[in-house]
């Protein structure tokens, strides 16, 4: 355990840390559509970025740290909504990590408008296995639909947040320190 | 926003539009709302008639309950209790039914109705 070691560990401890607040805050806003369950995907911005950083294996736990503590400080714990938060948060973790891996030609937007389509048809799918229904289908594009500039949104804030940082030189200090 | 975020948004409306087109096109044909519902009349625990509730009808009618003739009024895919015999009125009062599983219970005169169908919705969770 190096002092890298230790710098990474405690910048994942304040990465969830974000997440937790922004997926608690996020949970008591409410979008004025007529649609219910369309959220700003803000504390998947800490996802991507912890995937961005560390890889895919760190920004899964940041994912399901997330919306374990804070289904927690909600009181959802092993509610439905729950249950739809992990599925969705696992299947948008993995599929912004395949492509920001396997791929070199999306931004972040693209990948994080990808990660929404994912975390909603994730979604979609825990909610047509807990009630046993297929007819949830029919709520698909809609939350297509408003995923992606939702998508877009946090893909842009993504995009500034590491442009600036890595031109202020932060994330280099912090994250990357070379031994 | 590079060319492949363009595409990928492009592919998504369009995947999303055409999942849509798919999915509600089925609608379109029959209004589900119009959806006939029947009204089952049970009297003294025996089913006396099944009236279907259609829109656009409207029709009343005499059955005899337990203590003496009861007027029931049909309009549309609503019913109700317009008249009854006993000393409460219950029946009478709790005026339209319309969705189904819903009921009009008149006890001193043992008389049921209640409506069947599928319900539009079963469940609605936030």
């Amino acid at each position: 355990m190096t002092s890298q070691g230790t710098r990474r560990m405690v910048f994942m401890g304040l990465l969830v840390a974000l997440a937790t607040a922004l997926h608690v805050v996020e949970g008591m806003l409410s979008i004025p559509l007529p649609v219910p369950g369309v959220k700003l995907g803000l504390a998947n911005v800490v996802t991507l970025l912890a995937i961005y950083l560390y890889g895919f294996r760190d920004g899964l736990t940041v994912a399901l740290m997330r919306v374990l503590l804070g289904s927690l400080i909600s009181g959802m714990f092993l509610s439905p909504g729950f249950m739809l938060g992990l599925t969705g948060a696992v299947g948008s973790t993995m599929i912004m990590a395949l492509l920001l891996k396997h791929t070199t030609c999306f931004s972040m937007i693209g990948i994080s408008m990808a990660g929404a389509a994912a975390h909603n048809m994730g979604q979609l799918l825990a909610a047509c296995l807990i009630l046993q229904n297929s007819a949830l289908i029919y709520y698909l594009p809609v939350l297509l639909l408003t995923g992606i500039p939702t998508g877009i949104f946090t893909g842009v804030l993504l995009n500034s947040l590491i442009s600036q940082s890595e031109k202020s030189g932060m994330l280099n200090d912090l994250v990357r320190t070379s031994p | 926003m590079t060319r492949a975020d363009k595409f990928l948004l492009a592919g998504l409306v369009l995947f999303s539009l055409l999942s849509m087109a798919a999915l509600y096109s089925r609608f379109s044909g029959g209004d589900d709302k119009l959806q006939s519902s029947k009204a089952v009349i049970s009297v003294q625990g025996k089913i006396l008639r099944t009236i279907d509730l259609t829109p656009g009808t409207r029709s009343s009618f005499t059955l005899q309950g337990r203590l003496g003739p009861s007027i029931v009024g049909v309009e549309g895919n609503r019913i109700r209790m317009l008249e009854a015999p006993c000393a409460g009125k219950v029946c009478v009062n709790q005026r339209w039914i319309e969705n189904p599983g819903e009921t009009i219970v008149c006890i001193p005169g043992e008389i049921m109705i209640r409506i069947e169908g599928t319900a539009p919705l079963d469940a609605v969770t936030r």
